[in-house]
């Protein structure tokens, strides 16, 4: 109940914020429209023969991260107009309050996602066709964006301002979208880039999506370890960002 | 039962500031309670550590009987808070921050709807309901924040500094709701001001904190008496007949520095000959058409001069030694 309370502003909030869907969009499309022109023709080569389908899972990731990431921003603007002071003394549970805002940054995700799966359709990119796969690869990327947003909560709450904040993000996504075969197959990977490509839970997320859209194939172990290992860890990020946001009232 | 007690309170904020410094004071059930003091006082500081939001360094806190670091939750469910900052939406409508409210307070939806049309109408926010509240004036900003405080009823109401940026007509509205809704629900109220004339004739208790502890504590009423600075005071039928007057008493009682407050000439009754007699057989004397005399109490604004004033005198004989 609280939770949707909560949920229910956050969502007014990107509303009225909408500028910061089309922001956090830029990014990944630019990746989507600029890779597949570019390198597409070279990896055809290589025997991927849709780059942009290749791709669509990594960027999943990439927005992911830009979408939450502005949703831990929403934190400092709160703080800043003061209605951050005015939900932390209501009778509201701080973990509804953190999932509340989770929820959100998974939807505004999940929407950009579908923006992009648009987009991705001029590049004769074949969605799966029945809606229990098209199902699975939207509850794949709400679990890589709950994680994600777990994350950004936490760490916005854990950084003193928004330049420090958005710095801390990118130095995050970065490395997770390159460490995770999101623009080439893990398996060209070698040395201690596979190591940390193999350490790095997102590859799994990444080759699991890669796997329904290139080939429509559903690894039933793999694809529930994949969930349920990235329930368990945005479980743990959403636990150490309320325990953050309690803290925030220790001071 | 007090509604709030506070024994011995310190804070020490994270960067070494000590705001309180020993703090004690009681409220009881149903009063409304101001908190006077300087800047820097230290009245924003307890006013957070009463709502929840920041703990004492040492002491103890309770409100309504409840730990506020052990028992938060239970406190905050019969709380609510205008904090000094504003602190609304900014992009919602001043309606929509009202629903909001009621939901974060979980008020039925038709009672929330019914609380909401009375306080818009109460605090005059009708023209402005649609509005964004980041499109609104300080004033209205203000008017939302409290009404959005006292639309959960809560068992106490924290006001920080309610009045500043308020107009005069719309403080004496929120006076007046203020005093319905403690006789309507029973509401305790704490609130801090730097107006005097808000302290002394809303409230029942007045604590007057200076640096970080209580200086004085009590009614309005009580703590003038700890004066004993009575004013004679000469009343005329008009502002311009006092000041037109003025002359005469500044010559006749120069040691007590007559002054006109509205339509009357003001002096201090102690000290030289500005006692009431020596003032009656003046007044006789030159046959002036006053209106009446009497004898007046001090203001609460010569209170807590007098209070604030004597830590500068401890400061300069601290300085002098
Ligand atoms: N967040 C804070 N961090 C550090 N010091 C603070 C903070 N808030 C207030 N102070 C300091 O604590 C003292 C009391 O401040 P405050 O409670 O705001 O006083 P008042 O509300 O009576 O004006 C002041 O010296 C102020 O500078
Ligand atoms: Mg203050």
């Amino acid at each position: 109940m609280d939770t949707l309370t909560i949920f229910r502003r956050a969502v007014g909030w990107r509303f009225h914020n909408r500028i910061t869907i089309a922001v956090t969009l830029l990014q990944p499309v630019l990746w989507l429209v600029l890779y597949s022109l570019t390198a597409g023709p070279a990896m055809k080569l290589q025997g991927i023969e849709n780059y942009t389908a290749f791709l669509f899972p990594g960027l999943v990731v990439l927005v992911s991260f830009s979408a939450c990431g502005s949703g831990g921003m929403m934190n400092y603007m709160m703080k800043a107009d003061g209605s951050f002071y005015r939900i932390l003394t209501a009778p509201v549970r701080r973990g509804s309050i953190v999932l509340g805002q989770m929820l959100e940054a998974v939807l505004c995700s999940l929407f950009e996602v579908a923006v992009m799966a648009v987009i991705s359709l001029f590049f004769s990119v074949k969605f799966p066709q029945t809606p229990g796969r098209l199902a699975l690869l939207l509850v794949l990327a709400g679990c890589g964006a709950f994680l994600t947003a777990g994350l950004s909560y936490g760490i916005s709450l854990a950084l003193p301002n928004e330049m420090i904040y958005e710095t801390a993000m990118n130095a995050l996504a970065l490395p997770v979208f390159f460490l995770s075969a999101a623009l080439f197959p893990a398996s060209q990977a070698q040395g201690v880039l596979s190591i940390l490509i193999r350490l790095n839970p997102f590859t799994y997320l990444i080759g699991s999506m890669r796997a329904l859209m290139l080939r429509g194939e559903i690894h039933p172990r793999e694809t529930a370890a994949v969930i349920l290992g990235f329930l368990l860890l945005g479980v743990l990020a959403f636990r150490w960002s309320a325990g953050l946001l309690e803290k925030e009232t220790r001071r | 039962m007090d509604a709030i007690r506070v024994t011995h309170v310190t804070k020490q904020y994270p960067n070494g500031v000590l705001a309180l410094k020993g703090l004690s004071l009681s409220v009881q059930t149903g009063e409304i309670f101001s908190l006077l003091g300087q800047n820097g006082a230290g009245k924003s500081t307890l006013i957070r550590i009463l709502t929840t939001y920041l703990r004492p360094t040492s002491g103890e806190v309770t409100v309504l009987g409840r730990d506020v670091v052990r028992e938060g939750a239970a406190v905050r469910s019969r709380i609510a808070c205008a904090a000094q900052q504003v602190s609304l939406d900014s992009h919602l409508s001043l309606a929509e921050n009202m629903r909001f409210q009621a939901r974060l307070y979980r008020i039925p939806k038709e009672e929330g709807k019914r609380r909401m049309e009375e306080l818009i109408s109460a605090f005059g926010l009708e023209e402005f309901r649609n509005r964004p509240a980041a499109a609104c004036s300080g004033g209205v900003k203000r008017r939302l924040d409290i009404a959005l405080a006292i639309l959960s009823h809560p068992g106490i109401l924290f006001l920080d500094e309610p009045s500043a940026g308020m107009d005069v007509r719309s403080r004496l509205t929120m006076w007046e709701m203020l005093k319905q809704i403690r006789k309507e629900f029973g509401t305790t109220i704490l609130l801090t001001t730097h107006d005097l004339e808000e302290a002394g004739c809303l409230s029942d208790t007045v604590c007057i904190i200076k640096d970080g502890r209580e200086a004085a504590q009590g009614s309005p009423e009580a703590l003038k008496s700890v004066l004993r600075r009575d004013m004679v005071c000469v009343q005329f039928s008009s502002g311009d007949e006092a000041r037109r007057y003025l002359p005469l008493f500044l010559e006749e009682f120069p040691q007590n520095k007559p002054f006109v407050r509205d339509r009357e000439i003001f002096w201090n009754a102690a000290g030289g000959d500005g006692g009431i007699g020596p003032a009656a057989a003046f007044l006789l004397r030159q046959r002036l058409p006053f209106v009446g005399v009497r004898i007046a109490r001090p203001s609460m604004e010569d209170v807590f001069l007098r209070l604030t004033q004597e830590e500068m005198r401890e400061e300069e004989t601290t300085w002098t030694r």
